[in-house]
């Protein structure tokens, strides 16, 4: 069954333009003039439940519209969606009872009464039973080691503590679909693995299908089967992560270090006829460069041939790399292509 | 039900949270009622000039504030979102109320209950009692019961006036004054409407209708008049439900149009 189904989802903001100056602002004041910002341009996407899946975007792209889209938080200008059974903006008070969102940068407890006393008030809005409430967090304040915490006010935890909490509390009454909007923003590396595999083990027990947003691709490479990528509206990839890599990585690098002193021209002439380049580091090692359509294997086979090697290191293109790769070339063309063919 | 006892919860909170600030507590309860008290004191002496007003006494003037005290009070109580725009729309804080499964208005009056506002309707019930008594009016149960249902349609009808006013804010990117000016109409409503001329008479009675949130259903337990008003009284619950009801509709038709605050 799909957890998650939107198909040509559109949303419009109108926007009033500001005139510059004292005099722009009088006019302001008699006539305004709006224009329709697109902020999401008629994607279409399907997640199937107990799946992960990373949605991942420049700033503005759209992420968070089209999140609170899925929330039942905004209503869709144009398009189609359902999540869980219901179409979110219309049943929203029976809808959100199967779904938890965490929003990162936004606190969902109560600032001045402790975690402990914001839980029972979420379990008496949720209507969940004493009895399974009292399980269910029992469970998750020992997976998320919460329990020295539970009577402190939550103005008085750190991010990482509180974000801890937030999860708590958006999964207090058992729903199938988490929403995660930026869930690891600020926090250190620690507490960003103890996250991580918690929601890794989540989603494994208890078959939680998770629709992230985050920056930090680590999130994604830790997490996430599936990647969606959008830039300004569109959808400009969707599918695996490592398909992302070896379409968008253009290859690989290798470090030579040598025994002795290597001229480039030697290199060159080693790995003639195949199309590879190399870049001198200093007089004992060397990088060189393999594009995907050679095979790593003959080029290394002839380096290693004609040459007397200490050390060879085989670099990967790192995710961050591609995705600003990305990012930068507004790769939305190759995308559209990709779209189209599929 | 469910409703009920979700305010209780939160009223509980209310206390967690506020008591622990014992003097802020009562510095506003008194600010509260000398507020109140001023009112009270306008009254008194206007009616150390004239005799009566429109053709009401001092003692019923008084009696119709005690009145419009009670509803007052639960109003306050209730309806503590005088900063809704700048912290719902505005700071986004609108997008936690939707994610929950409970009516969007409840959840934010309740997440802002303010009960002390409460004390006032005490007060307002003793002077109600005191003029009463010093009227000698006759008292029987159905009075009771009458005033149980003014008061509620009293209630609802600022609630509904109040609940429209605040989804302006879901239309309009920079709320306007507009709550100052409906605070200030709304004191019209305690003094006997034939004072004022025709216009704005008819607009407290059926446009903002603040009549009916004192001296319409106050002159139901007082001495007949000339011109009447107490005929109106037995309106208030339903001028109460229909105020109402247009109020939530422009709230939940307003929420639909709610954009978020950026990401």
């Amino acid at each position: 069954m799909l957890a998650i189904d939107v198909k040509d989802l559109r949303k419009e903001f109108r926007v009033q333009k500001n005139r510059e100056g004292l005099s722009g602002a009088l006019k302001d004041l008699f006539k305004r003039e709006y224009r329709e910002v697109r902020a999401v341009k008629d994607i279409s996407f399907q997640i199937p439940q107990g799946e992960i899946c990373g949605y991942i975007g420049e700033n503005g792209a759209g992420k968070s519209t089209t999140i609170k889209m899925l929330t039942g938080i905004l209503v869709p200008t144009a398009g189609e969606l359902k999540v869980n059974g219901y179409v979110p903006y219309k049943d929203r008070e029976k809808f959100v009872n199967g779904i938890g969102v965490v929003f990162g940068q936004r606190s969902q407890l109560w600032w001045d009464i402790g975690v402990i006393e914001s839980f029972q008030l979420l379990r008496k809005v949720y209507r969940v039973p004493e009895a399974d409430f009292r399980k269910r967090l029992n469970n998750l304040v020992e997976r998320l080691e919460l329990g020295d915490l539970l009577n402190r006010p939550v103005r008085k935890l750190s991010l990482g503590q509180r974000m801890r909490c937030e999860l708590v509390a958006s999964l207090l009454h058992n729903p199938s679909i988490l929403f995660l909007d930026e869930p690891t923003i600020g926090l250190d590396i620690v507490v960003k693995t103890e996250i991580r595999d918690f929601l890794m083990q989540m989603n494994r027990e208890e078959g939680t299908t998770i629709l992230l947003t985050t920056h930090d691709l680590q999130d994604i490479e830790a997490l996430c089967s599936r990647v969606i990528m959008l830039d300004d509206g569109r959808v400009i990839y969707d599918g695996g992560l490592d398909e992302l890599k070896t379409k968008w990585s253009k290859g690989r690098e290798i470090q030579f270090q040598f025994a002795n002193q290597t001229p480039i021209a030697k290199l060159k002439q080693l790995t003639e006829g195949i199309n590879v380049g190399w870049t001198i580091e200093n007089d004992v090692t060397a990088k060189l460069f393999v594009p995907h359509e050679v095979s790593v294997s003959e080029a290394m086979a002839r380096v290693v041939g004609g040459a007397d090697i200490r050390d060879i290191k085989i670099f990967e293109t790192n995710t961050d790399e591609i995705v600003r790769g990305i990012y930068q070339s507004g790769s939305a063309d190759v995308a559209k292509k990709e779209v189209a063919t599929s | 039900m469910r409703y009920a006892s979700l305010f209780w919860e939160y009223i509980k909170n209310y206390a967690k949270t506020r008591l622990t600030y014992r003097a802020d507590f009562w510095i506003e309860v008194i600010s509260d009622l000398l507020f109140q008290g001023m009112n009270l004191i306008f009254i008194l002496i206007v009616f150390q000039h004239t005799a009566s007003l429109g053709g009401w006494s001092e003692l019923e003037v008084v009696f119709v504030y005690g009145f419009f005290m009670i509803p007052y009070g639960i109003f306050g109580t209730l309806f503590s979102i005088w900063n809704f725009s700048e912290r719902y729309i505005v700071k986004g804080e609108m997008d936690r109320v939707l994610t929950r499964p409970a009516h969007s208005l409840f959840q934010v009056l309740f997440e802002n209950v303010d009960p002390q506002s409460l004390i006032g309707s005490l007060v307002g019930a003793g002077i109600m009692a005191y003029c009463w008594g010093q009227m000698g009016l006759p008292f029987s149960f159905m009075d009771l019961v009458m005033l149980f249902l003014f008061i509620i349609g009293a209630v609802l009808i600022y609630a509904g006036l109040y609940t429209a006013l605040n989804a302006i804010s879901f239309y309009s990117d920079a709320p306007t004054g507009i709550v100052p000016l409906m605070y200030n109409i709304q004191n019209y409503g305690r003094y006997p409407v034939n004072i004022y001329n025709k216009i704005i008479r008819f607009m407290l009675t059926w446009l903002l209708p603040f009549a009916f949130v004192g001296v319409i259903p106050a002159s139901y337990f007082l001495e007949q008049k000339s011109d009447d008003l107490s005929q109106l009284a037995l309106l208030t619950p339903v001028m109460g439900l229909i105020v109402f009801g247009l109020g939530l509709a422009f709230w939940n038709h307003g929420v639909k149009r709610y954009r978020g605050a950026g990401s």
